[in-house]
């Protein structure tokens, strides 16, 4: 078992800004059509934020009005996909025989993303870029817990999807639009999360990703709910 | 010779992703790595690769000079105009 605090959290998706349109939504979920919608970076110069792509921004923008007024604070980054639309764009340049984008390939790693963080923040604490399955967000929750155990005051994790290309349409089925989330975590017993075995009664998965399904439980005011992921169930429990 | 110098700006902004920045704001002389312009190694690469592009000419990275070709906007443009000659 794991025990945190989430002090606050933001998140993104094509016209979910700010906690009313989530509350809405959350009443009503329906799947967001896709579009090319992308999260407001104004905060940072134009210089700096020319090179991210829209799944960067959709961190950045969720990330950084958690990481105000903290000096360092540890980030755990998870995406299950990554950039998708950077790797196809690769991959189809490769196929037609043209040269790379020198610029396309020096962010085409997972950990491209936390690197501008780095940069563009000055920040010099830990940072992990993770891509576990559909349960990433409690993958990246262990990981913070490990961090906040380890002594930090405080970890950002991000837990962000891109709208896949087309071409990947039938590969990857538990991305329903693109979407980001962050959570401000510190230490303390206010959620508990244990694992247990999932077994063949249970359902295997949610209906939406595990981020957007703690979402919800949040905007509810829920306690106690499970996060199913083929063989893994994960409970989570709320101190009243 | 001008308009060269006008095509190099407009490649430059598209290649690199200068959203907030125009032909006007870039001047002929104007330093476009480190200060000036303010672009880096990354941004070098990427506008050699373009100019390779769009002109059909080759770049020898390894060349003691090309780092004097890509100074500015005039002398990338001259750089330009004798490889295309050559």
């Amino acid at each position: 078992m794991i025990n945190f605090n989430i002090a606050a959290w933001r998140a993104w998706a094509p016209g979910l800004d700010n906690v009313a349109d989530w509350q809405a939504w959350s009443q009503q979920p329906q799947a967001i059509a896709a579009s090319d919608a992308s999260p407001d970076v104004s905060f940072l110069p134009a210089m700096q934020r020319r090179r991210l792509s829209r799944l960067a921004r959709m961190a950045f923008s969720v990330g950084w009005p958690l990481a105000e007024g903290h000096e360092a604070l540890p980030l755990v980054f998870v995406s299950r996909h990554g950039e998708t639309p950077r790797t196809f764009d690769i991959l189809s340049e490769l196929a037609a025989d043209q040269p790379l984008s020198p610029t396309q390939f020096s962010l085409s790693v997972h950990n491209a993303v936390i690197g501008l963080w780095s940069i563009m923040r000055g920040e010099t604490s830990e940072m992990t870029a993770l891509a576990a399955a559909g349960d990433g967000l409690e993958h990246g929750l262990i990981e913070a817990c490990a961090l906040l155990n380890e002594g930090a005051p405080a970890v950002l994790l991000v837990i962000t999807e891109e709208q896949p290309p087309q071409a990947y349409e039938h590969w990857i089925d538990d991305v329903p639009f693109a979407y980001a989330v962050g959570l401000l975590l510190t230490p303390g017993s206010q959620w508990h999360l244990t694992l247990t075995s999932n077994n063949a009664t249970s359902p295997s998965k949610t209906q939406w990703p595990h981020a957007i399904e703690l979402l919800r439980h949040l905007l509810a005011g829920q306690t106690s709910f499970q996060h199913a992921w083929k063989n893994r169930l994960w409970h989570w429990q709320r101190t009243p | 010779m001008s308009d060269l110098n006008s095509d190099i700006k407009q490649l430059i902004i598209d290649a690199l992703g200068l959203e907030d920045i125009s032909i006007s704001d870039i001047g002929d002389h104007q330093t476009l790595f480190g200060e000036g312009l303010g672009l880096d190694s990354v941004d070098a690469l990427e506008l050699g690769l373009a100019i390779q592009k769009t002109y059909g000419i080759k770049i020898d990275a390894d060349a003691k000079d090309t780092r004097d070709h890509f100074s500015n906007v005039t002398s990338l443009a001259a750089f330009v105009t004798a490889k295309q000659a050559a």
